[in-house]
């Protein structure tokens, strides 16, 4: 058996799925469907979740190496869409096809959580691993930005 | 309101009280309703005046939009044309797809086919939305007007509901859908001036950013079906190479995989799939894990020496050949009796490579024939490419295909390809179960499809006075991958117009006496199709690098030579003096930075866009790009500044990272580590100024932006560098 924690809730599975993704297991088993595949390779950030409060590409992490750890999905990022993160990015209106967005909202939230300073060179380096085709990097610079300013630290 | 003539309200009314009696009487089962569901359970009362507008007699309003959103933000843009007129607030509406997307009314005023893309969505449709809820609101008020026997003239709509303001007495549009839907049609409708506008050029927000932001917005990838498989195809590697020998066991035994299916290509169908091998299982991973372990052998193709390093040599023996045919887009005066009067001749060649679109969804759709019906679920972009697949799949009707459509997250093309319609259908008539065929980051990438390599060869003239006095260009591509548009090859001319963005007769931006511009149709044979922009990118990088060429030649600034070959184009112009105004052009700069000028005009809008490029110790660095939009009316500016921005991005990719190799017949690139695109490192500081336009005419610019940036950056390295870099990539770690 293998037993991971999602958003707080536990699930177990069997011990054929050791090797399957993360990513795969949150949408093919668990029907989580916010967290989206992009590249499988690491590459692109669509399949950014939380493991252990870091940002980690779910496509990368075998579903056995997840195991004892806490994973958040974006479907865990809020109760109703409300996180200071997702006000901004709705505010800011920064979905152009939205695809990426979970990802990035995903990465955007471990940059708040950090205490880090945020200037555009922190919110580029927390950023730049998670591709939007649509192009929506000024905006996302922005909402980071707001969220932060109306005291989202959440 | 402003009275519009006749002519201009040009709604097939017919067709829609066709429609609506179709609904009522029943018959619209397997006429011109695919969903039977949807037309047998339509309220009786429901008014329905034209393909746009629903009003329930609870008051709910549908609008329909009829165009794909791929992330620019059509649902929301396109319903703010209907809601403006109806007098409904365009976020709060229900918006819905077409019950039957191959109703005539949606179909593509220019193309004559079921789709989506040219930029036009908004450009073209505007007056007809427009009318369509201003239809739907002069009905209402009528009703309500009849109900309290008053003149329509004396009531008014506003908010969903009709209001007499004089005795304060006000009506819901679902109280007067019953009365409304028996009136006739108006003549003539009155449409509102601008400047009464609320939603229209006022916008901010789009539609389901919530859902966008929570993760619940449902796309393509997360369809599932009871009994549904999940395909994977492995595709020739080669171009054209077929199946020859193929061992499944190992696949089969993988946990998970259910079935292996050769799907056999279609080379008689213009756009049509490459030969491969589908793995379905219960999941993608399974599917995955059984492809890799197919064991088979495909067949030598004529692609198996092909290679793209080869062609710019092949394409610059071929631009002059005159053997090749050669389609003029532009003539004037008489070249060839130009040259010799010349001061000074210049002479070069440009050239681009192949480029994949890379939407960060890949390709995905799912397809299930049952009860002799097809149906999709997925972006969808191109229903009528989903009706040719059941035709010539499944040999179903369009009465027979049914179309659930979702946004889908971004398509720049990708989705305007019809390989993977025909591919999902031809899987889910013989698994017989609901497949859901996905690529992977690796298939989207060798999908073939793409932008097409080309190659430009201009010859310029300057005078004595160092004016632009005759000029040739030769572009060189294939004809766009699908030459769908009806009489493409009957066309005397066998022009692909698709192929001379900015290059016509029309649209060519630069006056001089004496032109000859034209069309060199070269076939290589590798796929291509569309691509956001399309022609206009290697068109303008080349006009707009030349230009430079022949200023800096002339040794004339590069805006005043631009701006003194302009004749009548008030608003190019002034896109062009105002980006340079923005960018600080001609004034002062620090040591080791240059600027780069370059200009475009395309789907009714003007765009200008300066880059600001400096010396760093690993290479050159573009610092900003500045740029001037007038697309007349913006229905939504925020929506057009993302787009704007969108676009320079995707320039941005042209200029430094966009690239197809092929060897052996075989893409080189697989994912995003060695198929770059921009990330927000990338990205410069980006200036945006969108000038107040036409208030009467919206333009297109979701494919605006990108042509400029890879011709302004070359020029801002010629600058700073004293090199012409001819061939994209340009490569600015070269010139430190
Ligand atoms: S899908 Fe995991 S990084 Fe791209
Ligand atoms: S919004 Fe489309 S990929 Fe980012």
């Amino acid at each position: 058996m293998i037993r991971i924690q999602v958003n707080g809730e536990n699930h177990e599975l069997g011990q054929e799925l050791a090797s399957m993704p993360l990513l795969w297991v949150l949408r093919d088993k668990l029907k989580l469907k916010g967290t989206k595949f992009g590249c499988g390779k690491g590459l692109c950030g669509a399949c950014t979740v939380h493991f252990n409060g870091r940002p980690a590409r779910a496509c990368q992490l075998p579903v056995s190496a997840a195991a004892g750890g806490e994973i958040r999905t974006i479907e865990g990022l809020s109760a109703d869409g409300d996180h200071p993160l997702q006000r901004a990015w709705v505010a800011e209106d920064v979905p152009q096809c939205g695809y990426c967005q979970s990802g990035q909202l995903m990465s955007a939230a471990a940059l708040l959580a950090s205490g880090k300073p945020l200037n555009d060179d922190a919110i580029r380096n927390a950023m730049s691993g998670n591709i939007c085709r649509c192009g929506t990097y000024g905006r996302i610079n922005r909402a980071i930005k707001r969220a932060a300013a109306e005291g989202g630290l959440a | 309101m402003k009275a519009r003539n006749a002519q201009n309200i040009q709604l097939p009314r017919r067709r829609f009280l066709k429609q609506g009696a179709l609904l009522t009487s029943g018959l619209a089962v397997g006429f011109h309703w695919s969903s039977a569901a949807v037309a047998a359970t339509a309220p009786q009362d429901d008014f329905e005046p034209n393909a746009w507008v629903r009003v329930l007699p609870d008051g709910t309003v549908k609008l329909v939009v009829h165009k794909h959103d791929s992330g620019t933000g059509t649902r929301t843009a396109l319903a703010a044309c209907v809601a403006e007129e109806l007098e409904v607030d365009p976020m709060a509406v229900e918006v819905i797809t077409p019950e039957n997307p191959f109703f005539e009314a949606y179909m593509h005023p220019l193309w004559h086919v079921f789709s989506t893309g040219g930029s036009t969505s908004i450009s073209l449709e505007y007056d007809r939305l427009r009318q369509a809820g201003a239809m739907a609101r002069e009905m209402l008020v009528a009703a309500a007007a009849a109900r309290w026997g008053l003149a329509p003239a004396d009531c008014r709509a506003r908010d969903g509901r009709v209001h007499h303001d004089v005795s304060g007495r006000t009506a819901g549009y679902g109280e007067l859908t019953e009365a409304a839907a028996k009136l006739p049609a108006p003549e003539a409708v009155r449409l509102k001036a601008p400047s009464e506008f609320r939603y229209i050029g006022k916008l901010r927000h789009k539609r389901d950013a919530l859902e966008k932001v929570s993760g619940r917005l449902r796309y393509s990838i997360d369809v599932e079906l009871p009994g549904m498989l999940v395909a994977v195809v492995l595709r020739a590697p080669v171009i054209d190479a077929r199946v020859e020998g193929l061992d499944t066991t190992a696949a089969l035994q993988v946990p998970g995989v259910r079935q292996v299916i050769r799907v056999p290509a279609r080379p008689d169908v213009l756009g049509g799939n490459q030969e491969g091998v589908a793995v379905l299982a219960d999941d993608y991973w399974s599917a995955q894990q059984g492809r890799e372990v197919l064991q088979l052998r495909w067949s030598q193709s004529a692609f198996a020496e092909f290679d793209s390093d080869a062609l710019p040599g092949l394409f610059a023996a071929a631009i002059e050949d005159p053997a090749r045919p050669l389609v003029r887009s532009h003539e004037a005066g008489d070249v060839d009796g130009a040259w010799p009067l010349a001061a000074r001749l210049l002479e070069a060649d440009y050239g681009m490579p192949y480029k994949a679109q890379n939407p960060l969804e890949p390709v995905c759709v799912t397809a299930e024939l049952a009860d002799g019906r097809l149906s999709f679920w997925g972006g969808v972009q191109v229903p009528s490419f989903a009706r040719e697949a059941a035709r010539t799949i499944c040999g179903l009707g369009e009465e027979q295909v049914v179309i659930h459509e979702l946004i889908s997250g971004g398509s720049f093309g990708a989705r305007e390809a019809k390989y993977w319609l025909m591919e999902a259908a031809y899987l889910a008539q013989q698994a017989g179960k609901p497949v859901k065929l996905m690529n992977s980051r690796e298939d989207e990438v060798r999908a073939l499809f793409g932008h097409a390599a080309t190659l430009h060869r201009l010859k310029g003239a300057l005078d004595a006075d160092g004016g632009l006095s005759a000029l040739r260009l030769r572009a060189l591509s294939p004809a766009s991958g699908e030459q769908w548009e009806p009489g493409y090859d009957d066309r005397p001319d066998q022009m692909d117009y698709s192929t001379t963005e900015a290059i016509s007769a029309w649209d060519f931006a630069y006056h001089t006496p004496h032109l000859d511009l034209g069309w060199v149709r070269y076939e290589t044979g590798v796929p291509t199709g569309w691509y956001r922009s399309v022609s206009f990118i290697p068109n303008v990088f080349a006009v707009e690098s030349f230009m430079d060429e022949l200023a800096q030649a002339a040794g004339r600034d590069p805006l005043d030579f631009r701006l003194a070959h302009m004749q009548e184009r008030p608003r190019h112009v002034r896109v062009l003096q105002e980006a340079a105004e923005l960018a600080g052009w001609g004034r002062p700069l620090p040591q080791g930075t240059a600027l780069g000028l370059a200009t475009h005009q395309g789907y009714g809008s003007y765009v200008a866009v300066v880059a600001r490029l400096s010396r760093q110790p690993g290479g050159l660095r573009v610092e900003r790009l500045s740029c001037v939009v007038d697309c007349g009316l913006a229905v939504s500016p925020g929506g057009v500044e993302e787009q704007i921005y969108g676009g320079l991005m995707w320039g941005l990719g042209h200029a430094l990272f966009d690239r197809i190799d092929i060897r052996q017949g075989a893409v080189v690139q697989s994912n995003f580590h060695d198929y770059r695109v921009a990330r927000m490192s990338d990205m410069p500081e980006i200036e945006i100024r969108i000038l107040e336009g036409d208030p009467d005419k919206p333009g297109g610019v979701g494919e605006l932006t990108s042509p400029p940036v890879a011709p302004a950056i070359a020029n801002a390295i010629q600058r700073l560098t004293g090199q012409r870099l001819r061939e994209t990539p340009l490569d600015l770690g070269l010139k430190a």
